[in-house]
């Protein structure tokens, strides 16, 4: 990738544009430190009383990150359309949107780690809330270096920045506004970043079009490269072998809608659980998340036209690192001057959106769960708010470390991350919501073990032949069978959770699934006959409006 | 750096802090 080192040539109107970009948006978040300021909801959930477009704007916003265009061009560049696959994993939302939502949205649980204390009863929920809270603030970290380094290499190749530059300077400037503001200046920022890169998407795949010719000069083009292939998303190579196998498709689609049936079963859960409880209503909350993830398919769509005629244009690189840069290649390279410097101002909107999000919600956890239940829990609001911008720093010096070690490495880390990461955990994650008998032991089990088996069987067991280098695909699913052989025995031979913890969480969340003792448990108490009275009330009041 | 590139350890130590300090709060509690 060195011999792109300082690719790109701004002129004055282009800085301007950058730098007029980057104060804008620190000062649309600090504009709200007000508000942020008032109390420990503000500060990490905006109040709770948000319309549905504003979180749904910041689902999408927050998704899209400077890291997102690398690994889908990477994958779009080596394996044409069939690569949009990777990104399916949006999909749990159409299904979470409408059940899992709803159902975290009633309880009104902070943080999913809360949830672990509203679902489970007794110690086992004590230390599943601390072991997720503690996890969460790592993976922040890791997700915030890793989507900074992101930024570091596109500045190195763009400009000749050492690679530490675009990490550091850009995250701390997002942590400017972070910690004054903490959610209300997210969010806020949020939505004036998620329309300027819309456009700025939009604009890229029409320059890359008309770059080439016509859509129909790419389509030629391929073919006339010998890759037809490469324009059907559909093209296997077998149920299990080759590049294009087809029960790796059937894992990208059922892992994912299935998960939307579950809490935490992929690790944006975290992201979205927090814009979910920012929402004004139940309502408000499903919106949210089925608008947010419907922007990222279509963004998909629009990206792949960009990409395919980069390939078109520049079909022989080899290298995954130069190539995972095709559509900031395509902006910098393809815009006039002028238009580059509100490429990069798009750019900017794209990472700060990302990593101004992930430093709040690493705070939140650090802050909520491990300093305000466990710490100090007779804290004042002002204590927590300032106790939030300390671990808002805290997670952005994390996000240094991890971001350094990453590296020009960051699609290779990818698929780990997002996938195999969470592969023992995404059935237990589907059970807590849809079964009452899964107790908090189980659960407890699982994840503990969920980490040490997945480090085994993907890296330790490999690096000294013990086991294979097997498909990703084979090794979700052993690490789902593995994990479950510990969860599924710990829970049967321990007893279920207390049931008036039980009852009180179905009567307030309505969960489904196989809820029958606990039903019949509300039922006995009288409880579900007092919700049916005050659901005809509230239905008999709206039809009065 | 290798890609040794401590990740999952860190990550792990984390989990088991904060796994930790539950266990210290509900038995004062």
């Amino acid at each position: 990738m060195s011999e792109y080192t300082g690719a790109v040539q701004f002129t004055g109107l282009d800085f301007f544009w950058g730098i007029a970009y980057i104060l804008l948006t620190i000062l649309s978040g600090v504009f709200f430190y007000k508000l942020g300021k008032r109390s420990g909801a503000d500060f990490f959930l905006a109040g709770r009383g948000l319309p549905w477009w504003l979180p749904a704007t910041s689902n999408f916003a927050t998704h899209t990150a400077t890291d997102t265009p690398m690994w889908f061009s990477g994958f779009v560049y080596k394996h044409g359309m069939f690569g949009v696959w990777q990104s399916l994993f949006a999909g749990w939302c159409a299904i979470s949107a409408w059940v899992s939502t709803r159902i975290f949205r009633r309880s009104l649980a902070g943080t999913q780690a809360e949830w672990q204390t509203l679902r489970f009863s007794g110690l086992p929920a004590e230390m599943m809330r601390g072991w997720m809270a503690g996890w969460q603030v790592a993976l922040n970290m890791f997700i915030a270096g890793w989507v900074g380094i992101a930024m570091g290499n596109v500045c190195q190749w763009a400009l000749g920045w050492p690679l530490w530059y675009g990490l550091v300077f850009f995250s701390t400037a997002c942590a400017i506004y972070a910690m004054t503001s903490g959610f209300w200046g997210v969010i806020i920022a949020d939505v004036q970043q998620g329309i300027t890169m819309l456009i700025t998407i939009v604009l890229v795949s029409i320059w890359a079009v008309m770059a080439v010719g016509s859509p129909q000069v790419i389509v030629d083009k391929i073919h006339a490269l010998g890759r037809p292939e490469m324009l059907n998303p559909f093209h296997f190579t077998g149920w299990v072998s080759g590049d294009y196998p087809l029960m790796w498709l059937i894992t990208m689609i059922a892992v994912p809608f299935l998960g939307g049936f579950g809490m935490a079963t992929h690790f944006d859960w975290f992201v979205e659980a927090q814009r979910i409880q920012s929402a004004k209503t139940v309502k408000a909350a499903s919106y949210s998340i089925w608008w947010g993830a419907a922007a990222v398919i279509v963004r998909n769509s629009i990206w792949v036209i960009a990409v395919l005629a980069f390939f078109v244009l520049h079909p022989d690189i080899q290298d995954e690192s130069a190539y995972q840069l095709a559509w900031f290649r395509m902006g910098f390279e393809y815009f006039p001057a002028g238009l580059v410097g509100f490429f990069f101002a798009a750019i900017l909107a794209i990472h700060f959106s990302t990593i101004s999000g992930i430093l709040n919600l690493g705070a939140m956890y650090a802050t909520r769960d491990l300093y305000h239940h466990y710490i100090n829990p007779r804290a004042t609001e002002k204590k927590v708010i300032w106790v939030g911008r300390l671990m808002t720093v805290l997670v952005l010096l994390g996000s240094f470390f991890f971001g350094i070690m990453i590296g020009k490495d960051v699609t290779k880390w990818l698929f780990f991350a997002l996938w195999l990461m969470v592969a023992g955990t995404w059935l237990p994650n589907i059970l807590q919501v849809v079964w009452w008998r899964f107790n908090g032991w189980g659960y407890l089990s699982a994840w503990v073990a969920n980490l040490g088996i997945c480090w085994l069987v993907v890296w330790i067991l490999p690096a000294f032949g013990i086991l294979p280098e097997l498909p990703q695909f084979y090794q979700f699913w052993i690490l789902m069978a593995a994990v479950a052989l510990i969860y599924i025995p710990v829970t049967f031979l321990t007893k279920p959770d207390d049931m008036d913890r039980l009852v009180k969480l179905y009567v307030q969340t309505r969960p489904i699934g196989f809820w029958g003792p606990v039903k019949k448990e509300a039922e006995n108490r009288g409880l579900l006959q007092v919700l049916h009275k005050i659901e005809l009330k509230a239905e008999k009041n709206a039809g009065k409006e | 750096m290798d890609q040794l590139s401590i990740g999952m350890t860190v990550t792990y130590l984390f989990s088991l802090a904060g796994l930790i300090l539950a266990w210290v709060y509900y038995n004062k509690n």
